[in-house]
């Protein structure tokens, strides 16, 4: 059987995963491609116009796999493992790439709050009619591919905050930081500029740092994110650039909060929202500015 | 301590009488209005949502007149960005240079009673007594809506209604003990009835639904039931505080919400998404002559939900009018919009009429 998965949003959330384990479950993996122009502007004419730009791609990317696979898989995300609620536009992806698409959806609640993942992902094998030994397998390998990507950040995280150059962090989530169409290639463009970038994501976590937020974040991201600015405060940091999709909720909330945090630490921010507007020139203009002011 | 708290359409007059009746002192908010709109959105962070944008300007007003708390009822439970009103209203006050306290209430009967409790060091009696004149008030004012929205279309001379519902609510808001309520009620009931309507007169009727505070606050929502109504249309709207209380009160009101939009939506999307849904499913069956949808421009939830919403309305062939609003939309814009849907809706309505 074809399963598709778009390549946006919660594939970044836990890439290598979903692939993982379809793959091993012996079902063939059709992943949309990188997003491009014409996903871009797919899905900002079938999605609603108030939505975020993130959601725009993602349905983007829906569309395209439409009539290629068999399924399209788009997980109805609610919490993850620490119980924290994912943003509650992921709560309704499911029904509404079934009101776009007529190809079946394959979907299963991630909601960590009642249920670990692995009971998740043992009952899509199991609508997948897969005996109990393959899915034990399934989601080992996938889990082991996880954590193969978990240690080689970290290893590249502490050989980045080694470097002479001046460094960067970027804030933002996963599906900005990673999809370089969306981002309108920042990290390239910064590491022209001879920067080196970090992306919040993979900041390894000090458990014995002392976290006492200002505000206690309900959503993952919140949390992780507010976390590990506060880790990143204490390497050396020249700057830091909070990037958001246009009409984010949720971080319209975020960034107050991160921006705060950084110019406490007299750390310089430049914040960049993007949209299906968002041209390389006039992103390029502004990255020039900003590392311009750094020390 | 000077409290103050955020205007709220008609409702407010309740929320002053509670106050009132605690005996605490507090400044009544200015009535919302572009200048306290403009005024309350140049200090909130531009992509935050309306109804933040609102309230600020609300306690920026009563900021100048004393006050130095601001009472809020938020949802700390919920998924939306309602959660994070007080934290990024607390903020922006203080980086504009203004102290003030909040007092949240969680959505809760006891999280409500204790902080009442807190603030006012009232008897429970006298806590019983507010309660009870809040509750009083609000059933008044709801039911009161609910009339004029019936009114309204079959007036035999435009305005009239509208005319008693602001004597009402101005007498409302000056009677203090529930015997002077009551007779009021009497007294406004006797000149409702005084306003002579056509009862034969065919009326389609439009169902309100959407994101709470931009339904219920006529003040944001530039009147749409009184437009609605002048145009000869019966306005239904279940949204309103005691719609919410009652929710609070009865959690098998969610299940059974939940069970019936199970086929268009599996899960809650924060804030009244489902609601809408739920509200559209039972207007259609009802056979209703057009939906009118109302969310602060950008609002997570409702934005969620409008596509299937979009689904409902090419299923019914049900007219569908979805509004955002915010600190930017024009009352010329919105009016012209409302006068084309109108049109759809009567349309709608005379084809239906003569099939029968
Ligand atoms: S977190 Fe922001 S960008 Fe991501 S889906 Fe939610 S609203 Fe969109």
């Amino acid at each position: 059987m074809k399963i598709g998965i778009p390549r946006a949003l919660f594939y970044w959330k836990n890439p290598y995963l979903w692939e993982e384990f379809f793959k091993s479950l012996g079902e063939e993996v059709i992943l949309s491609p990188e997003t491009n122009k014409e996903i871009v502007i797919q899905g900002t004419k079938i999605s609603d116009p108030e939505t975020c730009f993130s959601m725009k791609v993602f349905f983007g990317h829906v569309f395209w796999l439409e009539g290629k696979v068999d399924y399209i898989f788009v997980p109805l995300m609610k919490s993850n493992k620490d119980k924290l609620e994912y943003c509650p536009k992921f709560f309704g992806i499911p029904d509404l790439a079934k009101i776009l698409v007529k190809t079946p959806i394959l979907t299963e609640t991630f909601d960590q709050r009642k249920r670990p993942i692995e009971e998740t992902l043992e009952k899509i094998a199991e609508t997948l009619n897969k005996d109990q030994k393959t899915t034990r397998k399934a989601i080992a390998a996938a889990f082991a591919r996880e954590k193969e990507k978990k240690a080689k950040e970290e290893h590249d995280f502490y050989k980045t905050v080694k470097s002479e150059k001046k460094k960067i962090v970027l804030v933002s989530h996963p599906y900005n930081l990673y999809d370089d169409y969306i981002n309108v290639g920042i990290r390239k463009k910064l590491g022209d500029l001879g920067i080196e970038t970090i992306c919040i994501d993979e900041i390894p976590l000090n458990l014995g740092l002392k976290f006492s937020p200002e505000v206690k974040f309900h959503w993952e991201f919140g949390r992780e994110i507010m976390q590990k600015t506060e880790e990143v405060l204490r390497y050396d940091i020249a700057g830091a650039i909070e990037i958001s999709s246009f009409q984010c909720g949720c971080d319209a909330v975020l960034k107050e909060f991160v921006e705060k945090r950084f110019k406490q630490s007299k750390i310089p921010f430049l914040y960049l929202i993007i949209d299906e507007q968002s041209g390389d020139a006039g992103v390029q203009t502004r990255l020039e500015a900003f590392v311009d002011t750094l020390k | 301590m000077k409290l103050t708290f955020a205007y709220w359409g008609n409702y407010t007059i309740a929320f002053i009488a509670l106050l009132r009746t605690l005996g605490v002192d507090f400044i009544s908010p200015e009535k919302t209005n572009t200048a306290t709109i403009e005024e309350g959105a140049k200090l909130s962070p531009s992509m935050y949502c309306f109804p933040l944008k609102v309230n600020m300007g609300n306690y920026l007003s009563s900021i100048r007149k004393g006050a130095d708390t601001v009472l809020m009822v938020t949802s700390l439970s919920g998924s939306c960005r309602l959660r994070y009103y007080a934290a990024i209203e607390d903020k922006a006050l203080a980086e504009a240079g203004h102290k003030v306290d909040f007092i949240i209430f969680n959505q809760s009967y006891k999280d409500i009673y204790s902080k009442i409790k807190e603030i006012s060091q009232a008897s429970n009696w006298t806590i019983f007594k507010a309660v009870c004149i809040f509750l009083k008030k609000l059933r008044m004012i709801e039911r009161l809506e609910k009339k004029a929205q019936y009114i309204r279309p079959r007036e035999k001379i435009r305005g009239e209604i509208d005319e008693v519902l602001k004597w009402s609510f101005q007498e409302l808001d000056e009677k203090h003990n529930l015997k002077a309520i009551s007779v009021l009620e009497k007294e406004i009931y006797q000149k409702i009835r005084e306003i002579e309507i056509d009862r034969n007169k065919k009326v389609p009727r439009v169902g309100i639904i959407g994101e709470i505070f931009t339904v219920t606050d006529n003040m944001v929502n530039f009147d749409i039931e009184k437009k609605l109504g002048e145009e000869g249309i019966e306005v239904h709207r279940e949204m309103n505080i005691s719609y919410y209380l009652k929710k609070i009160l009865f959690p098998c009101k969610d299940w059974i919400m939940q069970r019936k939009i199970m086929p268009y939506l599996k899960s809650t999307v924060g804030g009244n998404g489902r609601d809408a849904i739920y509200e559209m499913l039972g207007y259609g069956e009802k056979n209703f002559d057009g939906i009118v949808h109302l969310l602060p421009f950008g609002c997570m939830p409702e934005t969620t939900v409008r596509p299937i919403l979009e689904k409902l309305h090419k299923q019914t062939g049900m007219p569908f009018l979805s509004l955002s609003l915010d600190e930017q939309v024009a009352e010329a814009g919105i009016a012209t919009r409302i006068e084309a849907f109108v049109d759809v809706v009567k349309n709608h309505y005379f084809r239906k009429e003569e099939k029968s």
